[in-house]
């Protein structure tokens, strides 16, 4: 008989075997890459956070090549675009946000300088081929990723040079020309992608017949042509629309004699006239705009719809702003025009529910100009697809992927009209792709990412000391010309700085935090990657849900689920 | 003696041995030996997973920090508290290093004894000496003192949690001045305990020991830094660790680094580091936290929370004036920023060896 006593049994044992007991909340940690805000703002679709990552190991190329997987112009919209990256970034709720759009440009330099090569193979000869109409950024992007995605590409361009309006309406002072080409040589060098320029639709080929030739059409013509402006009906004898006087001084260097000039509008179109006509000796320049100046109380559905600092360099070279104005009619004697009546007016909202322009009577006043320049906007060529045209003159585009109510035929970029930036253009062209190459997959639609996105609460600040934002050179007003750029390189060093001050929203950056601070031991770390792209795994056998981990994660990477954990797994 | 006397002596004593011994057991593989994760952590875990202890203790973290670095070749003795209870339920352990249960009262003293004996057998084993803060401050203080004034080789070290946690939250001399507890209730007659937090690092000072400190369980580095410091010393030295209890402390159990975080921020924890009694370094405190920040994330300390009773009032006050005072004492402003201030040494940044193949 084997008799039982406390002693005989009291064999080693190890807590191993009990592991929580009933010591269990509802949760449990898990990871998730959670979107990080700037790429969630992104038009272009960009992981910020993940080229910085890179940068932050040191891995320059990598960083650029995991920035051309979306982008594939970073030299110029990282001297073009108004960065809403940065004005996501959740570094503002510590410091200021990251000059990611100066590091943007230093990568896509570098890039060039070095010659590194595009991350994309030749396709398959018998690949299918996509015809895309422009090439402005939207159309090279798309040509681009067309050949990330298997396929080739004919571009169809109406001018004799590629990169619509990057070359025709964004003065060299923001996009040196140099810059422009070098990046843009590289891109149509690229095998699979084949140019045919002054190739004009609805002249020298037709829409229906690009359908019949290609696997998709793609449309992005870009806006070619200035809305229709007048005051009641009158307009001045010798009108200059803004985006037509642009284009005339790129090309000839020479704007039409005037003292005195306002200009209407709001865009950036309006600010890059203003500026080049004041630098050509235009004495007084005013803008008049229905927006708003940018200040602490400013609505930003109300605010002026220009690159920030783009506004902040014309208000230091002295172009004048009226904000919530428009011209009410114009003071002529003759032929000769000598002011404009302006009023006062606001968006408001009206009884129907819709945002209504309401002008103020009473607030009339005068200024003298001997010039006024619209700058209202821009609209589409309709040339060769005038079946597309939807009553705003813009094109029928209806989904994320820019699908027409033709089979096979997006229409991307600014020909839109819901668009309004060269990063807008690089995402709708990288999109409208994708949904070609799904389809051709026999896919309905691509895969969205989903993901949430990680706000500035969900991190946790402890872990971040303040580091000052990189300044960023920029010429003096006085030594401001045609052709120098304005906005300086911010080199090297200050770049691999910038990205130290990355937060990697939502991304593991392996600092150990929940490593070391789990009190039960149960996180265990691994020295190749886990399989969710961290270092990091939880043995749930052990967990007991405190939330130390999740709490005490810097980057939100961590966040507490219901605990799906059953005894045995 | 006849063989068969022998005979019957071996039957008898196999009997007995069937029936009071030891039944001879396989012996265990040793842990940390196979192929699995959690066998190849590239750290030393002599505190493992599977203890009792609750969701979010601040005394588990701290033990298996001070374990971590302590290293292998150390022996533990271990006051009655908490640690021992939740890390030892019969018959499991969570120790992986030699580890003996004393009194609660006399850990410092076994321990004395173990060093004495390491000493005898020739042997350069660490002995450690465990004990919250019922067990230093209050009832193992006189054996404390005399494991210091002996010199032993010993490094003490207390779990400061500030209660007696494991017997039902009862007041311990380290139970700061306005805490409720179940022995200092607040309530119509008293705002929480009436008494002052014991100095206790001021008395362990007056022992001229080489070195003691404080830390907390929310700056790992520095707690591992000053064990691996002590270890290297040979001589009396202690270390008191402010690890929160979320149960008794009465806050949520994702609360507690936050909670420790925000004692040092405030000043009412000063982290300080002292040599033969003489203080020579401190923490500083880059932004200083009023007191109330860390109080509100405290049950505790909750009857403080009523702006509109001039009783909470003045106790709040008042522990606002004694973190000023340790603040001022120690000098924890500091001068500017600094990479071991409270801000610079949690910093963290992605690890450039991460990315490398």
């Amino acid at each position: 008989m084997v008799v039982i006593n406390r002693g005989a049994h009291a064999e080693p044992g190890t807590s191993l075997e009990f592991k929580t007991g009933n010591w269990r909340s509802s949760e449990c940690p898990v990871h998730v890459h959670a979107k990080a805000p700037c790429h969630a703002a992104c038009p272009a679709g960009e992981d910020q956070q993940a080229w910085f990552a890179w940068l932050q190991e040191g891995h320059v190329e990598e960083a650029w090549r995991e920035l051309v997987s979306k982008n594939p112009l970073p030299s110029v919209t990282g001297r073009v675009c108004p960065h809403p990256c940065e004005t996501a970034c959740n570094r503002t709720s510590i410091d200021s946000a990251l000059a990611i759009h100066n590091v943007e440009r230093w990568l896509g330099d570098e890039a060039v300088a070095k010659g590194w090569a595009y991350p994309v193979e030749a396709p398959a000869e018998d690949a299918p081929c996509v015809a895309i109409v422009g090439a402005g950024p939207g159309g090279l992007s798309a040509a681009y990723h067309c050949l990330r995605n298997g396929l080739r590409a004919e571009i169809f361009e109406a001018l004799p040079e590629a990169g619509g309006l990057l070359r025709s309406a964004i003065p060299p002072t923001r996009l040196p020309r140099p810059a422009l080409d070098a990046e843009l040589n590289r891109l149509l060098a690229l095998p699979g992608i084949k140019l045919n320029l002054r190739c004009k639709l609805g002249r020298d080929v037709g829409l229906d017949e690009l359908k019949h030739s290609h696997a998709a059409v793609i449309l992005a013509p870009g806006c070619g042509l200035s809305k229709e402006w007048n005051i009641d009906g009158a307009v001045p004898t010798d009108l200059h629309e803004g985006l037509h006087l642009l284009r005339e001084f790129m090309d000839h260097g020479e704007f039409p004699e005037a003292r005195r000039v306002a200009v209407h509008g709001g865009g950036n179109t309006a600010i890059d006239l203003c500026r080049l006509m004041k630098r050509h000796g235009v004495e007084q320049v005013t803008l008049i705009t229905a927006s708003a100046l940018p200040g602490p109380d400013t609505d930003p559905e109300d605010l002026i719809n220009v690159v920030p600092r783009e506004l902040e360099e014309a208000l230091e070279e002295g172009i004048e702003i009226i904000e919530h104005a428009t011209v009410k009619r114009l003071i002529m004697k003759g032929s000769r025009m000598t002011g404009v009546e302006i009023v006062a007016l606001k968006k408001l909202l009206g009884t129907d529910g819709r945002m209504h322009r309401v002008q103020f009577e009473g607030t009339e006043r005068v200024v003298s100009v001997d010039m006024v320049i619209p700058c209202i906007g821009e609209r589409v060529d309709p040339e060769g697809m005038h079946n597309l045209m939807n009553r705003w003159h813009y094109l029928d585009a209806r989904d994320r992927w820019s699908r027409t109510p033709q089979e096979n035929v997006h229409a991307i970029g600014d020909a839109r009209g819901d668009r309004g930036t060269v990063a807008e253009a690089i995402g709708d062209g990288r999109l409208a792709v994708e949904a070609v190459a799904a389809r051709l997959q026999g896919r309905a639609d691509p895969v969205e990412d989903t993901r949430p996105e990680m706000p500035a609460s969900g991190l946790n600040p402890v872990y971040f000391g303040r580091i000052s934002r990189t300044a960023v050179p920029k010429l003096p007003v006085a030594e401001r010309t045609f052709e120098a750029e304005i906005e300086g390189d911010i080199g090297r060093m200050a770049a691999l700085r910038e990205a130290t001050r990355c937060l990697s929203c939502g991304n593991c950056l392996a600092c150990d935090n929940c490593w070391v601070m789990c009190p039960d031991n149960a996180v265990i770390k691994t020295a190749e990657l886990a399989s969710d792209g961290s270092h990091y795994v939880f043995d749930l056998d052990f967990c007991k849900g405190c939330g130390i981990c999740a709490k005490e994660c810097p980057t939100g990477f961590i966040q507490m689920a219901e605990d799906t954990w059953h005894e045995g797994d | 003696m006849s063989d068969n006397d022998t005979d019957q002596r071996a039957e008898r004593l196999a009997e007995l041995r069937e029936k009071f011994g030891r039944h001879p057991v396989e012996p265990k593989k040793p842990f940390h030996q196979g192929a699995s994760l959690r066998d190849r952590q590239p750290r030393f875990c002599a505190l493992e997973s599977g203890h009792r202890a609750c969701q979010g203790c601040g005394e588990a973290l701290a033990a298996r920090l001070v374990m971590e670095c302590a290293g292998p070749d150390v022996m533990v003795a271990n006051a009655t508290g908490c640690l021992e209870v939740f890390t030892t339920p019969w018959p499991q352990s969570a120790w992986q290093v030699p580890w003996v249960h004393s009194l609660f009262e006399n850990s410092a003293a076994v321990a004395s004894g173990m060093e004495a004996a390491m000493k005898a057998r020739g042997k350069n084993t660490k002995i450690l000496a465990f004990g919250g803060d019922g067990g230093t401050y209050d009832i193992g203080f006189q054996a404390l003192s005399g494991m210091l004034e002996r010199y032993h080789n010993i490094l003490y070290v207390c779990y400061d949690n500030e209660a007696y946690m494991n017997t039902g939250i009862q007041r311990s001399s380290s139970t700061p001045h306005a805490a409720s507890t179940t022995t200092s209730p607040a309530g119509p007659e008293r705002m929480g305990k009436r008494h002052l937090k014991k100095d206790l690092l001021g008395i362990i000072a007056a022992h001229h020991i080489p070195y003691s400190a404080s830390a907390s369980v929310a700056y790992p580095a520095d707690l591992q830094r000053k064990v691996r410091y002590a270890m290297g010393i040979n001589g009396p030295t202690f270390l008191v660790v402010h690890s929160p209890c979320p149960l008794g402390w009465k806050h949520d159990s994702h609360l507690t680094i936050e909670v420790a975080r925000r004692a040092v921020e405030c000043g009412l924890f000063p982290i300080v580091e002292m040599e033969r009694g003489e203080l020579a370094n401190v923490m500083p405190i880059r932004e200083v936290r009023p007191v109330k920040d860390y109080l509100a994330l405290q049950g505790r300390f909750g009857h403080l929370m009523k702006p509109d009773d001039p009783r909470a009032v003045e106790e709040l006050t008042h522990l606002q004036a004694l973190a000023d005072y340790n603040i001022t004492y120690f000098n924890l402003r500091g001068e500017g920023e600094d990479p071991a201030d409270t801000v610079g040494i949690s910093q963290v940044a992605r690890d450039r060896a991460a990315g490398e193949a």
